[in-house]
């Protein structure tokens, strides 16, 4: 009987364990869910702060970690004025990225949110940040294709800055059209590792491709 | 066993169950102490997913099924984190928290008092290190840029610094901490110099007009700090073409260094055959340069750099002998070698060492007329630095100095062979404690002491500075202290029986920063004691000189930058007054010396044009009429010069991602530049001493060049966005 009643202890331990685990997807799905409804820099805000908090509660995980520092970085697109405000921000998003670059180094993940934060950084001051990084935005994303040559939004923010650089320099960003649609054929081809793990993009690369017709 | 069974799984849904239902509501408001409400705070219970962002009002509220007592914590950016521990029991938890600002030295008050600071640190500068590079008129050289700070006086015919009043004798140039014995190319007597460094080299900049710290001495009006780049980002090759001759640079990186090699050739003889001179060059300016620049990581956070440079620049010109009334021919050449090292230890989070030293050799070659004149620089520096941080708001700086300074001038003519050399070992100390009161005030005193022992002489200098934060955006600073510089070259060759030179600063500055806006005014009062004073027209006699010399400065500078009312457009707008007037060197009384102008202005407009990728920038520049002596009329220095105005301009047009074109015009509607008269040394037979007019070199300046980088990835090399 001994043996039973530990036996049951036990399943309800790991029963225990695991409704923590659910927890965590539980809440990491629905505030994934919550992107869609993001419109203003307070509802990031808001949204990166849950992430900081299932972050704080769960140390081992990046995945609150790459979405919170996601939503500071939207946040500097989004926010009209106030430098110093950006960087504020981004000094928050580096903050998550270091120790994400630290618990998983070869995520190509991160290495592709990288290359989307030096270039929130650059917007910041295109004139004065413009070479600095603008390299090292495309440093990142050589990082990231070289761990994973496949992965989309790795690829897509080298689109996004192929044709920025293609518009700059007064040539027809068209001509980033065949691989714009090729990724975007290409794009259900890549299994995210986890229902939770990042699969954003699609519907932006999607724009391009209609910008094309 | 069912019973026992049924028991426990009762008693755990019951558990959960409580868990479940028992709901406790927590809410509040966050405040900044000072400040007001706090929107988008994050507040939660530690270790759990429970947590709310407070609202536009501050306010948050959130429920936890969380049971007994757990930890709320509120955060926020640029804030200490709160915790305090609640009660969670299902009644509702009312609370208010006030959180405090984090003290952080960045966005904290800094000293800003007669200091112009040009880095990537600050976010809130009020000029970067690209301004530096792209100011029209300026055609990358870092002097000419800072001349359109305000508290600058420009000299058509000199080319220096020269800042609120002093010569350009009283200004120090120091790279990475180390001092720059040479820092202008030699060129011919009222002819405009150049730096001899390449802007791009630098990655900050800290130009002081007055009371500036104790870690630096021999300056009696300012410092110029210039901060060389790090580790450079990728291997990449350079080629410029200018219309006066092209450079090479080529950068290899390896995993803890890289190294830059620079190669570069100038000579000025195709574009003065194009372009009228108003001087009869005989040979075209022409110079040869090399550099190599290493970066070395070292174990643990160092970073050893070292830069190193020889230049060779030669020309011979034709100028007018006054007193014989013939043309002669002055041939300089010039051969410059400089070493510059710094080295950077971390000791611990707290405390760093950091060694800076520089070696230069400058000789100069002079022929004219049958005479020749060798003039030798040797200099050396060595400073070792200690800073320590007892905490948050408290640090220490603290150094020592070794400077020697080896001067030797052989004069021969066909009449005379004169000597002149002197030696001198400067030995200093310094130290400077930073005291933050609050993120608001600050107070930062220091002490220096110098010993000369060519003059066998020590100098205590005390200076002590304060800065006070009005709001986020504005603040006074406040400086006094007291400055030391060792005579002239040309004196102490003739004689070690003299003093140090001094200058006493007071500075009041204020300064506001606000969405893109700098405003500052500075006003300032300067008194100089012990300046050389010449007793008589006997320049090798030693009893000509004495530190008898006296004179004051004084004034205010205003300048004003906007970045943000014009979409794509930057301007400044700088203008100083001075008042000044001195009786030193062989002046008969106090004066207002030549190198001096009342009023100076400097407009300063930059444009990006993103449909065509081109950047143009346009300077207007205006200095009120100088004073110089004329030898024929009874008062000293009764008479005026011309006004000087310039209206500079210059174009970027970034062609590729690796190319970019340029162009510039200096006074571009040829405005007339006159920078006084020259004299003979004695009267003609009707008793006049004849004399020409300074001019410039030519009305304008033109320069045409093409910067190509090859980089592995070269066409990566994007500007995204820029537009």
């Amino acid at each position: 009987m001994k043996t039973i009643l530990f036996s049951i202890l036990f399943a309800l331990l790991t029963l225990a364990g695991n409704s923590q685990s659910n927890e965590y997807y539980q809440a990491m799905g629905e505030n994934l869910g919550r992107y869609a409804n993001c419109k203003t820099v307070e509802d990031y805000q808001a949204l990166g702060n849950t992430f900081n908090r299932i972050a704080a509660a769960e140390p081992g995980e990046w995945l609150p970690l790459y979405y919170s520092a996601n939503c500071f970085i939207i946040m500097s697109f989004i926010e009209p004025g106030d430098a110093p405000k950006k960087d504020a921000w981004l000094d928050a998003a580096e903050k998550s990225l270091d120790q994400m670059l630290q618990m998983v180094p070869g995520e190509a993940e991160v290495n592709a949110l990288q290359a989307m934060y030096y270039l929130a950084r650059l917007v910041v001051n295109p004139m004065e940040r413009g070479q600095k990084y603008s390299m090292l935005s495309a440093q990142a994303v050589g990082t990231a294709l070289g761990i994973d040559p496949t992965n989309p939004r790795a690829r897509f923010i080298q689109l996004q800055n192929n044709i920025g650089s293609a518009r700059f320099y007064g040539k027809d960003p068209k001509d980033f059209c065949p691989e714009a649609t090729a990724l975007l054929n290409e794009w259900d081809n890549f299994k995210p590792k986890s229902p939770i793990s990042p699969a954003w993009g699609k519907q932006q690369v999607a724009e391009i491709v209609n910008s094309c017709k | 066993m069912h019973k026992v069974m049924r028991t426990f799984l009762t008693f755990a849904f019951l558990l959960t169950a409580s868990v479940v239902f028992s709901q406790t509501t927590i809410s509040g408001i966050i405040r900044a102490r000072n400040d007001g409400t706090l929107p988008g705070a994050n507040v939660y219970l530690r270790g759990t997913y429970d947590g709310a962002s407070s609202d536009a009002s501050g306010k948050f509220s959130f429920k936890s099924a969380k049971n007994g007592n757990q930890i709320l914590i509120a955060e926020f950016l640029g804030y200490e984190p709160f915790s305090v521990e609640v009660q969670l029991n299902g009644t509702p938890i009312q609370i208010d928290i006030e959180l405090k600002e984090t003290f952080n030295k960045l966005d904290a008050v800094t000293i800003t008092a007669g200091m112009f600071e040009a880095s990537d640190k600050k976010r809130a500068n009020t000029i970067s290190p690209l301004d530096m590079i792209t100011t029209a008129g300026a055609a990358g050289d870092v002097f000419g840029a800072l001349q359109t700070l305000p508290g600058t006086t420009t000299n058509g015919e000199s080319g220096r610094l020269l800042v609120n009043g002093g010569s350009s004798d009283e200004s120090q140039t120091y790279i990475d901490g180390a001092l720059v014995y040479a820092p202008y190319n030699s060129t011919a007597p009222n002819t405009a110099t150049r730096g001899r460094f390449n802007p791009f080299m630098f990655k900050g900049t800290i130009f002081s007009t007055g009371g500036y710290s104790a870690e630096y001495g021999q300056a009696l009006s300012s410092v110029l700090l210039l901060n060389t780049n790090d580790m450079p980002e990728q291997n990449q090759f350079d080629v410029s073409i200018m219309t006066i001759g092209p450079e090479i640079a080529s950068t290899r990186l390896w995993e803890t260094g890289a190294i830059t090699a620079t190669l570069g050739y100038a000579n000025l003889g195709p574009y003065m055959k194009l372009v009228p001179q108003n001087f009869e060059w005989k040979q075209a300016p022409e110079s040869a340069s090399g550099a190599v620049s290493i970066r070395q990581k070292t174990s643990g956070k160092g970073l050893l750099k070292i830069y190193s440079s020889y230049d060779f620049g030669q020309f011979t010109l034709a100028q007018l002998n006054l007193n014989t009334n013939r043309m002669i021919d002055y041939a300089l050449d010039n051969r410059n070698f400089f070493v510059n090292a710094s080295l950077k230890n971390v000791l611990s989070e707290k405390t760093s060492l950091s060694t800076s030293t520089s070696f230069t050799h400058d000789a100069d070659n002079i022929a004219f007329d049958s005479t020749s004149v060798v003039k030798q620089l040797h200099g050396f520096h060595l400073k070792e630095a200690f800073s320590h941080e007892f905490n948050q708001k408290i640090s220490l700086r603290a150094g020592a100095e070794w400077f020697v300074k080896s001067i030797g001038q052989d004069f021969t003519s066909q009449q005379d062979t004169l000597n002149g050399n002197y030696t001198n070992h400067q030995m200093a100390a310094f130290a400077e404690l930073e005291m933050y009161a609050s993120k608001k005030f600050v107070v930062r005193s220091g002490l220096r002491l110098e010993h000369n022992t060519y003059m066998n002489n020590g100098k205590l200098s005390p200076r002590i500075t304060a800065a006070w934060k009005l709001n986020t955006h504005s603040q006074f600073s406040a400086a006094w202290g007291q400055f030391y510089q060792n005579p002239a070259d040309n004196f102490l060759m003739v004689t070690d029986k003299l003093g140090y030179e001094q200058a006493t600063h007071y500075i009041l500055s204020y300064q506001s920063v606000h969405e893109g806006r700098t405003l500052r005014i500075e006003s300032y009062y300067k008194e100089y004691h012990h300046l050389v004073k010449q007793s008589s027209t006997a320049f090798y006699l030693p009893e000509t000189y004495s530190n008898n010399g006296y004179g004051y400065a004084r004034g205010f500078d205003i300048f004003w930058r906007d970045k943000n009312s014009i979409k794509n457009g930057d301007y400044w707008i700088s203008y100083s007054f001075l008042d000044t007037r001195r009786n030193y060197l062989d002046y008969p009384e106090s004066a207002i010396p030549s190198f001096t102008s009342k009023h100076n202005l400097a407009i300063v407009y930059k444009h990006w044009f993103g449909k065509i990728r081109s950047y143009a920038s346009l300077n207007y520049k205006y200095t009120s009429p100088r004073i110089y002596n004329d030898p024929n009329d009874i008062s000293f220095n009764s008479r005026h010069t011309l006004a000087y105005q310039t209206l500079d301009v210059s174009w970027s047009f970034l062609y590729k991602p690796n190319i970019i074109f340029y162009g510039a015009v200096t006074n571009l509607p040829g405005f007339k530049q006159e920078f006084g008269r020259r004299y003979a040394d004695a009267p003609d037979a009707e008793g006049i001493y004849k004399s020409t007019a300074l001019v410039p070199g030519s009305q304008r300046f033109f320069i045409l060049a093409c910067f190509i980088t090859f980089t592995r990835k070269g066409t990566e090399n994007q500007l995204d966005k820029i537009q």
